[in-house]
C-alpha cells in the first residue's frame, strides 16, 4: 500500500481522525444541550458558593472593625456600653447610605440589580458594579447589627456571578435567566446549607414551576454550592436541635391551631414591613438619613434588648433548645418585630428570610408554652412547636409550603417532626393566602411586572428567542471544510446558504459520520451533495407555539429561522430556549 | 438488499472505450443511455444537473477517475452508469487531465445516505487490489462486469 506523503492529505487524515474521536466520545457521553446546561449550572453553583463564603467573611470582618469584637452580633451587643449599642447601628446605616449614594453616581445608567426581577421579567443581565455596591452597603448594615438577614446579599452575589458567567458564554435570554436562577439557588443552598430547599425556593417562589427543565439545573447548582461550602468550611446543619417526637396523636390538635395562628400573624408581619417602608419614604428624608434613623431605632431597642440585633439566628437556637423563658421571649419577639420593620423600612439592603424564621420560632414557642400551661399533654414540648412554627410562618410568608417543609427538615435534620410540620405549613399557607393574597416576594414581583410595558410580556415570537449568526457553509463547501466546522463548533446540523445568505438546507453530522474516515470523499463531496433541502425551518414572526410544533417529530435541537419571503437565514432557534420561554410565559400569565 | 454493492455489481449502464475529447462530451456519452433506464423521469434536467454539479466543483476522486453526480428530482431512484473512455482520456479539470473511468450517479434529493454509501463503495472498489487497473485493461464488457462483481463483493 502506498504511503501518504502529501502534507495536505496527512493533515486531512488527522483532522478526520480527530473528528471521528470527538464523535465517538460524544456518542458515548451523549452530551445534549440540557446536559451542557447542567455543567454550567454546576459551575454557577460553585461560583455562587464562593461568593456567599466571601460575603460571610467580609460581614464578620466589618463587624469586628465597627465593634472591636469578633463574636456573634448578639454577643457583641451585650458586651458594648449603651451608647455604643446606639452608635454602631447608626454608623452602619451612615456607611451603607454613603455606599449607596456613591453607587448611584457611579452606576446611574445601569439596570435593576434585583435578581428576582432579572429572572422573572428581565434578560438575566445583573449589573456587576451596582450589585457589588448594594452588597457592600449590606455589609455595613449587617456588620453593624441591623435587624436583617444576610442571605439576601449572598443570593444576590451568587446570582450576579451566574449572570456574569452566562454573559461571558453568550447565553440566550432564557438560558441566562435559568443560569441566574441557578446562582440564586446556590446562594440559598450555601447560606442555609440546604440544597434541596435552595432549589425549591427558586423553583416554587421565583420560577413558579417544578418542571424538570428548570428544577434539574437548580438542583445541580444547589448541590454543588452546598458541597463547596461543606468542603471549605465546617458547615453542618444550621440549627442543632434535640430530637422532637409526636408524643400523642392529640398533639395534632394544637398543631392545627398553630397553623392557623401562623397563617394569621405572618400577613400582619408582612404588612408591618410594608407600612414601615411607606413611613420612612413618607418622611421625605434622604436615603442616608433614613438609614441612620433606622440604625438609631434598632440601637435604642438594643440598649434594652440586644437580641434584636442581627438576623435572629442565635435567638432561634436558644428557643429551639429551650434556653429562653416565654416571658423574656415575648419581649424579644415584640422588640425584634419593631427592629426588623425599622431596618427593612429604612431601605437597608438585606434579606428578611432569617428574621421570618425567628418570627415563626417565637410564635410557635409562645403558642406551645401557652398550650403546655393549660394542657401539658397537648404540648409536651414547646420547643417542638417553635420548630413547626418556623416552617408554618415561612410557608405563610413566602407562599411556598413545599420549600418551607423541606428547608426546615434540611436545616434541623429532624425527621420526627415532619407530620405536624407538613400539616401546619399547609394550613398556614391557605390561611395566609385567604387573608392577604400577597407573599413576601409576590408583591415586589407584581410591582416590577406592572412597571414594564405590557407588550414586552405579550411578545412570544420566534425572533425574540432566536440566536443570530448561526454557523453556515456555502453550497460549494467541501466535505473536509464541513468536517472541520463540525469539529470546531458543537452542533449537529450545519446550515447551507447561497451567496446572498438564503437558506438552502442543512448538513447533518449524523449523515456524514460513517464516512469521516474516507479521505477520497473529502475532496469530492460538497455541501450541496449532502445537504437536506427539506430540513424543517421556521419564520421569525411565527409564535412560540408554532416553534414548538416545528420541533415535533424532529430530532434536531435547533431549527433554522428563515424569512419566508426572501428565504434569508436570520438565526437559529434552540428547543431548550423555547421550552424555558414557554414555562416562563405561563408563569408571567399567572403573575 | 445491499444497495451500493448490488448497484456496483450490476450498474444500469456500462460503456467501454468511449471516444470523446471533452468533459461535456464524456458526460453526454454516459448520460444518453443512462437517461433511458427506468427511474430517470427527466432526461434533460438530469443532464443539466450533472453539468451544473461538474461546473461548481471537481467530481474526480483520483487521477483517472471521475464521479459526475447529481442529487436531482430527475430520478426516482439511485442510478449508476459506468463509462470507460479511450486513452489517453479526457480532462475533467486542471488537476485531472486524463480521466478514463466515469462513474455517473443520479440520486433522488432525499437519499443523502444512499448517495454517500454509493460514493464510499465506489471509492473502496477502486482501492481494491488490481480492480482499477483491471477495469482499465478489461477487453470485454463481460470481463469489465466480472471485475465489478469481484470488487463489490470484496
Amino acid at each position: 500500500m502506498k504511503a501518504v506523503t502529501d502534507p495536505a492529505a496527512l493533515l486531512m487524515r488527522r483532522l478526520l481522525r480527530l473528528l471521528r474521536w470527538r464523535l465517538w466520545i460524544q456518542e458515548k457521553l451523549q452530551f445534549t444541550e440540557w446536559q451542557i446546561t447542567l455543567l454550567w449550572a454546576a459551575l454557577a453553583g460553585f461560583l455562587g458558593a464562593l461568593a456567599s463564603l466571601l460575603f460571610s467573611v467580609l460581614a464578620e470582618g466589618i463587624h469586628e472593625l465597627l465593634t472591636g469584637y469578633n463574636s456573634g452580633v448578639v454577643e457583641t451587643m451585650r458586651q458594648l456600653p449603651w451608647w455604643a449599642r446606639i452608635l454602631v447601628p447608626a454608623a452602619g446605616g451612615l456607611l451603607a447610605g454613603l455606599t449607596l449614594l456613591f453607587g448611584q453616581r457611579l452606576t446611574r445608567e445601569q439596570s435593576s440589580t434585583d435578581y428576582m426581577e432579572a429572572i422573572v421579567i428581565g434578560s438575566g443581565d445583573l449589573p456587576v458594579r451596582s450589585s457589588l455596591l448594594k452588597s457592600a452597603a449590606a455589609l455595613f448594615t449587617i456588620g453593624s447589627g441591623g435587624s436583617i438577614g444576610r442571605e439576601g446579599p449572598m443570593v444576590q452575589l451568587a446570582a450576579m456571578m451566574a449572570s456574569m458567567l452566562g454573559r461571558w458564554r453568550q447565553f440566550s435570554p432564557p438560558q441566562l435567566r435559568l443560569l441566574v436562577a441557578c446562582g440564586a439557588a446556590a446562594g440559598i443552598a450555601s447560606a442555609y446549607n440546604a440544597p434541596i430547599a435552595g432549589s425549591f425556593f427558586v423553583a416554587e417562589i421565583i420560577l413558579g414551576t417544578i418542571a424538570m427543565e428548570s428544577l434539574g439545573p437548580l438542583a445541580v447548582a444547589a448541590v454543588v454550592a452546598a458541597l463547596t461550602v461543606r468542603v471549605m468550611t465546617n458547615a453542618h446543619q444550621l440549627y442543632r436541635v434535640p430530637a422532637f417526637t409526636l408524643n400523642s396523636p392529640w398533639e395534632m390538635g394544637p398543631y392545627i391551631v398553630l397553623g392557623l395562628v401562623a397563617g394569621t400573624v405572618a400577613p400582619w408581619f408582612l404588612r408591618s414591613l410594608r407600612a414601615a417602608e411607606r413611613w420612612f419614604v413618607g418622611t421625605s428624608m434622604p436615603l442616608i438619613a433614613r438609614l441612620v434613623l433606622g440604625g438609631i431605632i434598632v440601637g435604642d431597642i438594643a440598649v434594652f434588648v440586644p437580641e434584636v440585633c442581627g438576623n435572629g439566628y442565635t435567638v432561634v437556637l436558644s428557643i429551639l433548645n429551650g434556653h429562653i423563658a416565654w416571658a423574656a421571649l415575648l419581649l424579644v419577639f415584640v422588640a425584634k418585630w419593631v427592629a426588623t420593620a425599622s431596618t427593612f423600612g429604612s431601605g437597608a439592603p438585606g434579606g428578611v428570610f432569617t428574621p421570618t424564621l425567628f418570627m415563626g420560632a417565637s410564635v410557635g414557642y409562645l403558642f406551645g408554652a401557652a398550650v403546655h400551661t393549660l394542657w401539658p399533654t397537648g404540648a409536651s414540648s414547646p420547643e417542638a412547636f417553635a420548630l413547626v412554627g418556623m416552617g408554618a410562618f415561612l410557608s405563610a410568608a413566602t407562599y411556598a409550603p413545599v420549600m418551607a417543609v423541606i428547608m426546615l427538615f434540611e436545616m434541623t435534620l429532624s425527621y420526627d417532626i415532619i407530620l405536624p410540620l407538613m400539616l401546619c405549613s399547609v394550613l398556614a399557607y391557605y390561611t395566609a393566602k385567604g387573608l392577604e393574597g400577597q407573599s413576601l416576594y409576590s408583591e415586589a414581583l407584581k410591582r416590577k411586572t406592572a412597571a414594564i410595558p405590557a407588550d414586552l410580556l405579550s411578545t412570544g415570537s420566534v425572533r425574540d428567542l432566536m440566536k443570530t449568526k448561526p454557523e453556515t457553509v456555502p453550497a460549494t463547501a467541501r466535505f473536509a471544510e464541513i468536517a472541520r466546522m463540525f469539529l470546531t463548533v458543537r452542533i449537529n446540523h450545519l446550515y447551507v446558504v447561497d451567496a446572498d445568505g438564503r437558506f438552502l438546507g442543512a448538513v447533518s453530522l449524523h449523515d456524514i459520520k460513517p464516512y469521516l474516515g474516507e479521505p477520497d470523499l473529502a475532496g469530492l463531496v460538497i455541501a450541496s451533495d449532502i445537504m437536506r433541502e427539506d430540513f424543517p425551518r421556521i419564520g421569525p414572526k411565527q409564535s412560540l407555539s408554532d416553534g414548538l410544533a416545528a420541533f415535533l417529530g424532529v430530532t434536531a435541537e435547533r431549527l433554522p429561522v428563515v424569512e419566508p419571503e426572501s428565504g434569508q437565514l436570520v438565526g437559529s432557534l434552540a428547543k431548550g430556549d423555547l421550552l424555558l420561554a414557554l414555562v416562563e410565559k405561563r408563569k408571567k400569565t399567572e403573575v | 438488499m445491499d444497495l451500493p454493492n448490488d448497484l456496483i455489481a450490476q450498474p444500469d449502464v456500462v460503456l467501454l472505450d468511449v471516444n470523446v475529447n471533452t468533459r461535456a462530451a464524456a458526460l453526454r456519452a454516459v448520460h444518453t443511455p443512462l437517461a433511458l433506464v427506468p427511474g430517470v423521469n427527466d432526461e434533460a434536467r438530469f443532464l443539466r444537473d450533472l453539468q451544473e454539479r461538474a461546473r461548481v466543483a471537481s467530481v474526480c476522486i483520483a487521477a483517472e477517475v471521475a464521479l459526475p453526480h447529481a442529487r436531482t428530482s430527475a430520478v426516482d431512484r439511485i442510478v449508476l452508469g459506468i463509462g470507460r473512455l479511450e486513452a489517453p482520456g479526457v480532462a475533467f479539470d486542471a488537476e485531472h487531465p486524463q480521466v478514463r473511468l466515469v462513474f455517473m450517479i443520479g440520486t433522488p434529493k432525499q437519499q443523502v445516505e444512499g448517495y454517500l454509501k454509493l460514493v464510499s463503495s465506489i471509492s473502496r472498489l477502486l482501492k481494491t487490489e488490481g480492480v482499477r487497473a483491471g477495469l482499465l485493461a478489461a477487453a470485454t464488457e463481460a470481463e469489465f462486469r466480472a471485475l465489478l462483481v469481484r470488487g463489490a463483493g470484496a
